[in-house]
């Protein structure tokens, strides 16, 4: 695993490009960065009243009064909602959130708790007043009598006979099997059988905007939310909540501080919606950071058990997973990542002989829901750990283990999909641990240890939610470039790519794009900006309806200079004859000829993504996504065997991308994404005590600092085979997968024993060294 | 709560302009600021723990929501947006910009704040003393690399505004050229290049 | 939960300051606030009056008198790093300024604050007992001074009266023989709760002999203290590998509770031995 070369690349031919493949300035950037970008909780409007919530102290309880009377009477308070009051109003917390199936998981909130209280957190009552200070006051003024009831708070406890039930019959939320080849056979073919259970804890996405937002009733009787969120789909939820037509609601996305999948969910939409209405005045709300803690989704602890049968060489002959998950209080999106997991959870190794099964199990916890790789990240931590478990056990090295089971393009997934796109495993990983260096030496107090990871996640929706984006795009008669989208932009650039894309397709200067976005009555749904789609999705749409427009231009322009459409490129807003450049139209020219002409330069087009049936319900056979990112990352740490502490020496990450849109935010998604998953394994646990939570703001809940964590080094792999625009793959989800992985790994190495769970906390380092005696 | 509080007069000179305010004691400056219009001010914890609401207090770099706006009676408070507009941007937001620093952008006016407070004070920052200036903002997006690459142009281009010779090089060894508003990554990618 | 409502009053003199404390009714001083108001924000607190003092010009200097360095008790933990007085007399107070919360907090947190607050882990507190240093209480009846060691009674509780005002922090001026060093354990590189927090001072003689051992822990209890047996086990023995060994292992035992604390109990076995070494070969700290 030391002195490893990076394996040579197949010969790539990638056609040049202009503007795509450049670090191009984000369009998004310096208005963000002079302070000028407006978020969220930035807007007010004109006789705006102030919103709290009042939630919920204690993980499971009966309500059995609620009093808002005083509340109500405190001069400045113009509303008060309680369950009482929406009742009937459900959250559809599951629905994927755009067009096509709406094929429902069952996963319904209550908008506001009525008889019982299942989290800390859980809302209960609505304020809206003149002032936030009136708000809070309100709040405090609500009498609340609560009947303690016993609560679950680990699947362990939800599952055991007899225990209280959160969902019927008996609190699993979802399950899912995979049932390929034979089992038995391959156990049984076995030279050696592996077993490791692994455990991950509930994590906070901690992005630094809160969830907030502004909504008003206009002049037309529509209701208007503005809001940072990653689905303006929600509408149709929201409107269904409400009683009204899908048509009377209208979501104004603003620019978004972070989502990393929380932002997925409904969150204060639903209120100001209800408020907005009650009042008919503008209502604003906005989370407080421990509101975030205790009220928003957290990624899902799992634990995972893998059962693999090796021959001596290192090949897997069979394998047997179980996942159990941990849904929370409500199911939210479980059910998704439960079967992001499963679909996942042998990693990117060839697996003939195969079964999984799979649940998620209801907790009075705070619900669990979509967090960047979505199950991905989980199943990860499992099979790679299990991977260098089988080359210790059989006394290989893990990079050789890998090598003796790595699928490659035309191979099948443990869903027995086919994965068509390059699988560049082996290149990932060998460049990644090439990056590495020397080994750094130990010292007499500090033990160095390295460890690296293959993953495998996908980008695209779930195939079988028939996914489809859809993008208009233009342009003015002085040449430059409009584009219409839904594309919530959460801050990987997602907006910029679009434009990029048609600065490329049309011959612009990026600076001459201007894309609208975001607001679901005017701009052509594109579904949500999770799952790693939006490039893929949208990127495509843009990529059709630019091109087009371009075949019109070009058209045109050949013919008005008398050549071959075939001799005509776009290029510096010119229609230029690529063997004379001195022959040209400019592009405002074209685009008055054009439409004195009648010939259109806009277009809208939609991407639809593969579209297909469910999986098989015995089985688990299936195509799932449309496709998948393979990247390997590779640390190396140094273990201070006396305090416990950890030291990240180095890191370096390898994705093969498909193709680099913009090399400066790629670069930003992994060194982003590869420290969310540092963290993961590092630093971050969001802890919670018979359903009371123990971390509640960020001075007890650690995110990573500038000090904490080398930059990683980020090697780009381009090979062009991804299904998005201009061959590329989706990053966003991928960059995180195989950090905390690899992390693991490196820490068994220097510690020669393996720690099953994460965090890896100082004092689970010293246990595991046998300095100190692990506590009950 | 019976008592009465007495709201106090305050005169805060934001970005060189003054404003006279009657606030209530039990505010802090991060909220006032905000109220008044300096939404570039963000909230992200209120407990000082983020640093998104960094402002110059005076010159230092300080948490807004940790300094009661009464106590800043008098005081000089300069906020990301009096750096540098879209027109006319601060060379340090030039920077962020250019260098892929910023991503969601929620953290970057509190990056910009303790940037500049660290180049007032040593215009030719090594990186450990990049990463220490900054070591009171969160940022969950970029996993910082960028962003200590910004402040590394941004020290290049301020001291080249100013002509003062650098003595340290970039950490690849190579230069800055402050004229670079596209900027290579680190490394080049493989596979659509020619050698593999 | 939002800022309770108070009252805020500014004297312009140490006097005024006192005058205010001794008669405004539940009247609490604030200086930096980067622990009164998250503590007001979260109920802990909730004075009616708030009295500012971090703008008094005796509690904002740093200055020498009487064979010591008196830092005034507003002064920022910022300024620690900064000040070149600071540096020559005690030089472990920068070392913990370092790793004290970060930069930004630095520039509001005073030294007088954090010892009021008394947490358990109070990053200052080690630093300061180290340096035997004496806390200065004003109050309109006159002036007190009394050790650190005694000031901090317990977790969130020290020996100031209501109508007292911690002015000044007083630190002996250090011989040329001794040197210190300080280690904050936490979770994080920066910007946390120590878990463990250790300082050392130790100073030998000609021969070689220790004749000052000073060995404090911070949040290893529920206030600050100094290892009083395992500062024992140094004075008057060479500062070689035993004498550290025995010393660490004492500082080990000195972690409150006694029970439950293993993890503990290992760091500061581990950072006092490392630090007793890194001192002892800093030797003569000029």
């Amino acid at each position: 695993m030391d002195n490893v070369l990076p394996k040579p690349l197949p010969e790539v031919n990638l056609p040049p490009l202009k503007q795509v493949g450049r670090p191009l300035r984000r369009v998004d950037a310096l208005g963000k960065a002079v302070g000028a970008t407006v978020y969220a909780a930035d807007y007010s409007m004109p006789n705006m009243l102030h919103a709290k919530v009042l939630r919920s102290p204690v993980p499971s309880a009966r309500i059995v009064q609620l009093d808002v009377s005083k509340a109500r009477a405190l001069p400045g308070v113009a509303c008060i909602l309680t369950g009482e009051d929406v009742k009937g109003a459900k959250l559809n917390t599951d629905l994927p959130g755009q067009t096509g199936r709406e094929a429902r998981a069952g996963s319904d909130a209550p908008v506001l708790a009525l008889d019982a209280v299942r989290y800390v957190g859980e809302p209960i009552a609505l304020v809206a007043a003149e002032t936030l200070a009136l708000a809070e006051k309100a709040l405090q003024l609500i009498e609340i009598e609560f009947e303690e009831l016993p609560g679950v708070f680990s699947p362990e406890e939800a599952l055991k006979s007899g225990a209280p039930v959160l969902f019927e019959p008996d609190n699993v939320v979802a399950r899912y099997k995979i049932r390929k080849g034979d089992l038995e056979a391959g156990m049984a073919e076995a030279d050696a059988i592996v077993e490791n259970t692994f455990k991950m804890p509930f994590v906070e996405h901690a992005y630094l905007e809160p969830d907030g937002g502004v909504a008003w009733v206009d002049e037309q009787g529509v209701i208007n939310i503005r809001v940072c969120t990653q689905v303006i789909e929600h509408f149709r939820s929201i409107a269904r909540a409400l009683g009204v037509p899908q048509n009377r609601i209208r979501i104004r996305g603003t620019m978004v501080g972070g989502g990393f999948g929380s932002k997925e969910d409904i969150t204060v939409e639903i209120f100001l919606a209800f408020l907005a209405r009650e009042t008919g005045r503008p209502v604003k709300l906005v989370y407080t950071r421990e509101e975030q803690f205790a009220a928003t989704a957290k990624r899902h602890p799992f634990t995972i058990t893998h059962r693999t049968g090796v021959k001596a060489d290192g090949r897997i002959t069979a394998a047997q997973i179980t996942m159990v998950a941990d849904s929370g209080a409500y199911p939210y999106l479980s059910p998704y990542v439960l079967l992001y997991a499963t679909g996942m959870a042998a990693g990117p190794y060839r697996i003939d002989n195969v079964h999984v099964d799979s649940i998620a199990v209801a907790t009075n916890q705070t619900f669990t829901s979509a967090f960047r790789g979505f199950g991905g990240p989980q199943a990860a931590v499992a099979y790679e750990q299990q991977m260098d478990g089988i080359a210790k056990a059989l006394g290989l090295d893990p990079l050789d283990v890998r090598r003796a089971n790595y699928i490659t393009t035309g191979d099948s997934t443990v869903t027995g999909q086919v994965v068509r796109s390059a699988i560049w495993s082996e290149e990932c990983a060998t460049r990644a641990l090439h990056a590495l260096g020397e080994r750094t030496p130990d010292t007499e107090t500090k033990k160095v240890g390295r460890g690296f990871s293959n993953t495998l996640q996908s980008y695209g929706r779930i195939t079988w939610f028939h996914d489809t984006s859809r993008a208009w795009v233009g342009i003015e008669q002085d040449g430059t470039v409009v584009i219409r989208c839904g594309v919530p932009d959460i801050g990987a650039g997602q907006s910029n790519s679009l434009c990029q894309i048609a600065a490329e397709i049309l011959g612009v200067p990026l600076e001459q794009v201007t894309i609208y976005a975001t607001d679901s009555a005017v701009t052509p749904l594109a579904g949500t900006s999770t799952a790693t789609r939006q490039l893929y999705m949208s990127g495509n749409a843009v990529s059709l309806a630019a091109t087009s427009i371009r075949e019109r231009l070009v058209g045109r322009a050949a013919k008005e200079l008398g050549v071959g459409e075939e001799e005509v490129d776009l290029a510096n807003s010119r229609a230029v004859v690529t063997d004379d450049e001195s022959r040209f139209i400019e592009l405002t020219s074209l685009a008055k000829l054009c439409a004195s002409e009648g010939i259109e330069l806009s277009h809208l087009s939609q991407f639809n993504a593969p579209f297909t049936d469910g999986l098989d319900p015995e089985t688990g056979q299936g195509d799932i996504w449309p496709d998948f990112t393979f990247g390997a990352q590779a640390v190396e740490i140094a273990v201070d065997t006396e305090t416990g502490q950890i030291e990240l020496l180095k890191s370096a990450a390898c994705h093969d991308v498909g193709r680099a849109i913009n090399p400066a935010a790629v670069q930003g998604q992994i060194a982003g994404g590869s420290h969310q998953g540092l963290g993961y394994a590092l630093l971050e646990e969001f802890e919670l005590e018979n359903g009371y939570i123990k971390t509640p703001s960020l001075a007890e809940y650690l995110v990573p600092t500038v000090l904490d964590f080398p930059s990683t080094e980020v090697i780009v792999l381009e090979s062009g085979t991804g299904v998005g625009p201009f061959g590329a793959k989706g990053i966003g989800e991928p960059a995180l997968t195989p950090a905390a992985p690899a992390v693991a790994n490196a820490v068994a190495d220097a510690l020669g024993v393996r720690i099953p769970e994460l965090p890896f906390t100082p004092k689970r380092i010293l246990e595991a060294l046998g300095k100190t005696k692990a506590q009950a | 709560m019976t008592a009465q509080h007495t709201k106090q007069q305050v005169r805060l000179t934001v970005n060189g302009r003054a404003h006279d305010l009657l606030v209530e004691p039990n505010t802090v400056l991060l909220h006032t600021l905000r109220e008044i219009g300096y939404t570039d001010v963000k909230n992200g914890c209120e407990i000082g723990e983020c640093g998104a609401c960094a402002v110059l207090l005076n010159g230092a770099s300080v948490n807004s929501c940790m300094v009661l706006t009464v106590q800043a009676n008098g005081a000089e408070i300069v906020t990301n947006a009096g750096l540098g507009t879209i027109d006319r941007p601060h060379p340090i937001q030039e920077a962020f910009a250019d260098a892929g620093a910023v991503q969601c952008g929620f953290c970057t006016p509190g990056m910009v704040i303790s940037t500049k407070a660290l180049l007032d004070r040593n215009p030719d920052p090594t990186e450990a003393e990049i990463r220490e200036a900054l070591s009171g903002n969160l940022c969950r997006c970029t996993g910082y690399g960028q962003i200590v690459g910004a402040v590394r142009l941004a020290a290049a281009r301020l001291r080249d505004l100013a002509s003062i010779p650098s003595s340290s090089l970039g950490e690849e060894g190579r230069e800055d050229d402050p004229e670079d508003r596209l900027l290579a990554p680190d490394e080049p990618s493989e596979g659509g290049v020619a050698n593999g | 939960m939002p800022l309770p409502e108070f009252e805020f009053l500014r004297p312009k003199t140490l006097d005024e300051a006192l005058e205010m404390l001794s008669t405004t009714p539940e009247a609490m001083p604030i200086a930096g606030g980067t622990n009164l108001i998250p503590d007001m924000r979260k109920g802990t607190y909730s004075p009616e009056t708030v009295v500012d003092v971090s703008k008094l010009p005796e509690l904002c200097c740093i200055r020498r008198a009487e064979g010591r360095l008196l830092i005034g008790g507003a002064v920022r933990i910022a300024e620690l790093l900064e000040d070149p007085m600071v540096a020559e007399d005690a030089p472990i107070l920068p070392e913990m300024a370092r790793s004290f919360a970060n930069v930004l907090i630095r520039n509001r947190a005073t030294v007088g604050g954090n010892l009021v607050n008394s947490a358990p882990c109070c990053d200052s507190a080690p630093a300061f007992l180290v340096l035997d240093a004496e806390v200065e209480l004003a109050s309109l009846v006159g002036t007190r001074r009394l050790p650190l060691s005694e000031f901090l009674v317990g977790a969130f509780e020290t020996a100031r009266q209501p109508h007292e005002l911690l002015t000044a922090v007083r630190v002996p001026i250090l011989s040329d023989r001794s040197s210190s060093a300080f280690e904050k354990m936490g979770l994080r590189k920066i910007s946390c709760m120590a878990k463990v927090d250790v300082a050392v001072l130790v100073e030998s003689n000609d021969d070689g002999a220790c004749e000052v051992a000073r060995i404090a822990l911070g949040a290893a209890s529920p206030v600050a203290l100094r290892a009083k047996e395992a500062e024992e086990a140094l004075v008057g023995r060479p500062l070689g590998p035993e004498a550290i060994d025995t010393a660490s292992e004492r500082a080990a035992s000195a972690v409150v509770p006694r029970t439950g604390s293993e993890y503990k109990r290992q760091v500061v076995r581990a950072l006092t031995r490392r630090l007793l070494a890194a001192a002892a070969e800093r030797g003569a700290r000029r």
